[in-house]
């Protein structure tokens, strides 16, 4: 390489690195100026609905999931999307999309009356399942509990799970 | 002999190319002008990027803030540079980068099947989903900065002048 290149070369470096420099900057200090982003306040934890009773689907942990599994009284709702349940889910896992909540729950309705209804999503980073859970309390099922741990803790702890084909 | 006088040509023909002034300057309105506008929206809500990154499922959650943060203002810069025609081959060399970070990300997300929105241009779930016209979209942009890392910013441009006016040898070659 030429002398006159490597100079070349060495200035757009230097000035690949004064953007990237800039840009680090003028990043954090704009999300700290207008608190968003990485400096946005902690989105708050999504909150049980209260039935009418003082009542709420119940968070379970995995121990229990487990127990319900086990005893065959308890139907597994997979509140994913479609894709990621046929990567695999819990066995015997329904998928209901939080999106299809409406036009799916007369299905649910019609599962009989001792069955538990456990949601799950991903894990901690996900909350569709309470949502699903608190929309079901509302439309008057309240036989639900929630796996909060979701597919993750079910899946790092080798549990039973199947994958599905469209 | 003939196949070797062709390849000739064509790089004769190239090298030709990328030094019209009105061609570069095309490349780098066209260019700059979709980093500037791809940026914005990221800029104002840094959040909803964020979501676009995570639909990816490349990075972990706790990483993701920092390049929702960074990247917008990086081709907001670049972007702008290169429209004007400073640093603009260290902005070329970090939108090749990016462009090659984006490609990488489409298609392996392509590959493993996911039904997600680019969340290039907009935040907007409801945007179409990512496709080989993304890819197609992404090669345009990575060959445009390729160019312009080759040849320069070209004699229309800010640093041109600025160069001029310094007395400083406006040409430098790679």
């Amino acid at each position: 390489m030429s002398e006159t290149a490597a100079k070349g070369l060495r200035l757009t470096i230097r000035e690949a690195l004064l953007i990237s420099v800039a840009a680090t900057i003028l990043g954090f200090a704009y999300t700290a100026l207008t608190q968003k982003g990485i400096f946005s306040a902690p989105s708050p934890t999504p909150v049980l609905l209260t039935s009418d009773e003082g009542l709420s689907p119940e968070m379970i942990q995995i121990e229990e999931a487990q127990e319900l599994f086990g005893s065959g009284t308890a139907v597994f709702i997979d509140t994913r999307d479609e894709l990621e349940y046929r990567a695999g889910h819990i066995k015997g896992a329904i998928n209901i999309p939080l999106v299809e909540f409406d036009t799916r729950l007369d299905s649910l309705r019609a599962l009989p009356g001792d069955e538990v209804l456990i949601t799950y999503c991903d894990g901690t980073e996900c909350s569709s399942c309470i949502e699903f859970a608190n929309r079901l309390y509302s439309a008057g099922i309240s036989n639900v509990k929630i796996f909060f741990g979701g597919w993750e803790e079910w899946k790092a702890s080798q549990l039973p799970m199947e994958t599905s084909t469209p | 002999m003939e196949g070797q006088s062709a390849s000739h040509g064509n790089v004769h023909a190239m090298k030709k190319l990328l030094r019209n002034t009105c061609f570069i300057l095309a490349l780098r309105i066209v260019l700059g002008l979709a980093f500037v506008v791809a940026s914005l929206e990221k800029i104002v809500d840094p959040d909803a990027f964020g979501i676009s990154i995570s639909n990816y499922k490349i990075l972990p959650a706790f990483i993701i803030p920092v390049p929702a943060t960074i990247l917008p203002w990086m081709e907001l810069l670049c972007g702008l540079s290169i429209f004007f025609g400073v640093l603009v081959r260290g902005s070329s060399l970090l939108i090749t980068t990016m462009l090659l970070v984006f490609l990488f990300a489409v298609l392996s997300a392509m590959a493993r099947g996911l039904d997600i929105t680019c969340g290039c241009f907009t935040q907007d779930p409801d945007a179409a989903t990512i496709g080989w016209i993304k890819i197609a979209e992404n090669i345009s942009l990575l060959c445009a900065s390729l160019c312009l890392f080759c040849s320069g910013e070209g004699s229309l441009s800010l640093d041109h002048y600025l160069r001029k006016r310094t007395g400083e040898d406006p040409a430098l070659p790679m």
